[in-house]
């Protein structure tokens, strides 16, 4: 069934393709335009650097009206991500706006992984590494750029 | 804390995460969603509905009985020129809701053609603007096509109305009305089924019409969201000269204000919010503050301010001294937006 939600993702879909921003790729699942499954390359020059992070969006019908739901299926190490990989990011809550593709999420989430908000930790050792001991968090965040190459 | 065993401390953090910034930020939309639904979207002037009616001012005056005096004094004031209150619901989108109500009763009741032809030249213009600003097509060009065939489903009805055939649209067969819309081409997601409920409702009553397309049902969010669009769009087009009056109110860069304050639903509206929205539209906008500020010593006034905007404004050219008379009046009360009707 076509609704305007599955038509605006269509749209959604075929900018991804035809403008894919660098270090993003994502598709919607086979049989099912509502859920997208997701890869964002770790930016060059980082302790991110060549990590492949897995995740998922689920559409809802009141798409774009509001956020869809995002997650790291990937194991993460970051400040603003939660055990479970749900993203605190502003603009998947609070400020979101319909002016928001799937490209400009992903991106987003792309910059965040460089760019945390220690000031809304949902990690908060990664937070506090983050800002006490810089060392020893890209020590971590290397591993799971490794852990990100073997996993399913 | 810092000294705690790894695992000790992280059992502590597990906690922690459980009340995470998301579950703040979901309780308070929660509350605030619950206060909202208090209020219908746009109160119904005709019909007792969640108890908001369009009341005769007096209502308000009741609100305050043991509250400021100032108040009182002003609400008797205002009921020397308004008649009557329309309440619209606290969710943070009250300015443009009311906005969107007020301007469609206006050209319903005014039954200006040429307003209708002007203010889709002037939607026109804001798509062009959008565009000129980097805004992809698609993640705005629905919420414009839907305003449009609203705009032309109005003048539609004024046309109707104006031969007196009132009657005959509620003799117009279903399939005669698909023929029409379809011709009209409508947006992507608008149902034939929506507008066909419409025009039912409007033979009722103008305002049911109204009503009806803000209702959240129909697409109450998409005509909000449209408004944020244009006002965004015009906010960034004349960023040098909104630029002041962002930095007045927060200190971020008009970019940024556009982003966090604009587009996303849900932000309150300011003086900013509704120049940008006037000025992109050309709607004329009467905002009469009910505050506690007693301005002067020759005692208590209410305060108004009118949004003239810039643009071409249709009775412009028949006299310069010729005093514009705003479409649309507003009532402020700090954080919140409702229409107000003059006798």
């Amino acid at each position: 069934m076509s609704t305007p939600a599955r038509k605006r993702l269509m749209r959604d879909f075929k900018r991804l393709q035809q403008d894919p921003p660098a270090g993003i790729s994502g598709a919607p699942q086979d049989n099912n335009i509502m859920l997208w499954n997701a890869v964002i390359f770790g930016p060059d020059d980082t302790p991110w650097d060549g990590g492949t992070f897995k995740l998922t969006l689920q559409f809802m019908e009141d798409y774009p009206n509001k956020p869809p739901t995002v997650r790291f299926v990937s194991r993460m190490f970051h400040p603003n991500i939660y055990a479970d990989g749900s993203i605190c990011l502003d603009i998947l809550q609070n400020q979101w706006s319909p002016i928001y593709d799937v490209a400009a999420i992903l991106t987003s989430i792309q910059s965040l992984l460089c760019d945390p908000n220690p000031n809304s930790p949902a990690n908060s050792e990664a937070a506090r590494m983050f800002s006490e001991n810089k060392r020893e968090y890209n020590r971590r965040v290397r591993e799971i750029v490794e852990q990100s190459w073997t996993a399913d | 804390m810092q000294n705690h065993e790894e695992s000790g401390a992280s059992c502590e953090f597990e906690d922690w995460g459980n009340f995470g910034d998301e579950d703040i930020m979901n309780q308070q939309s929660e509350i605030r969603a619950e206060e909202a639904q208090k209020v219908p979207f746009v109160a119904d002037k005709f019909q007792k509905r969640c108890g908001a009616v369009p009341e005769p001012l007096s209502a308000l005056a009741s609100e305050y009985q043991s509250g400021s005096p100032i108040l009182l004094e002003k609400i008797k004031m205002l009921g020397e020129q308004y008649a009557a209150i329309r309440r619209t619901r606290g969710d943070g989108n009250c300015f443009f809701r009311s906005f969107m109500f007020s301007y469609l009763e206006y050209i319903l009741e005014s039954q200006d053609r040429a307003e209708v032809d002007r203010v889709k030249a002037n939607v026109e213009e804001c798509r062009k603007t959008l565009q000129s600003l980097g805004y992809a097509d698609f993640t705005f060009e629905d919420f414009f096509a839907l305003i449009v065939v609203t705009i032309i489903f109005s003048k539609f009805v004024i046309d109707l109305s104006l031969a007196s055939e009132l009657a005959f649209l509620g003799s117009y067969s279903l399939g005669s009305w698909k023929a029409f819309f379809k011709e009209m081409n409508p947006p992507l997601g608008v149902e034939i089924s929506q507008y066909l409920t419409m025009v039912s409702e409007f033979i009722n009553l103008n305002a049911s019409f109204c009503i009806h397309i803000l209702s959240p049902d129909t697409f109450g969010w998409s005509v909000v969201m449209f408004f944020r669009f244009v006002a965004s769009g015009e906010i960034r087009k004349r960023s040098e000269f909104f630029e002041p009056f962002v930095l007045g109110l927060t200190n971020a860069t008009v970019e940024q204000f556009c982003k966090s304050s604009v587009e996303p639903m849900g932000e309150e509206s300011d003086h900013v919010h509704i120049t940008a929205l006037s000025d992109a539209l050309s709607v004329p906008i009467r905002v009469v503050y009910l505050d506690r500020s007693s301005c002067d010593t020759a005692g208590v006034s209410v305060n108004h301010h009118d949004f003239i905007p810039s643009g071409n404004l249709p009775k412009a050219a028949s006299g310069s001294t010729e005093v514009i008379s705003p479409f649309i009046t507003l009532l402020y009360r700090p954080g919140h937006y409702d229409i107000l009707y003059p006798k």
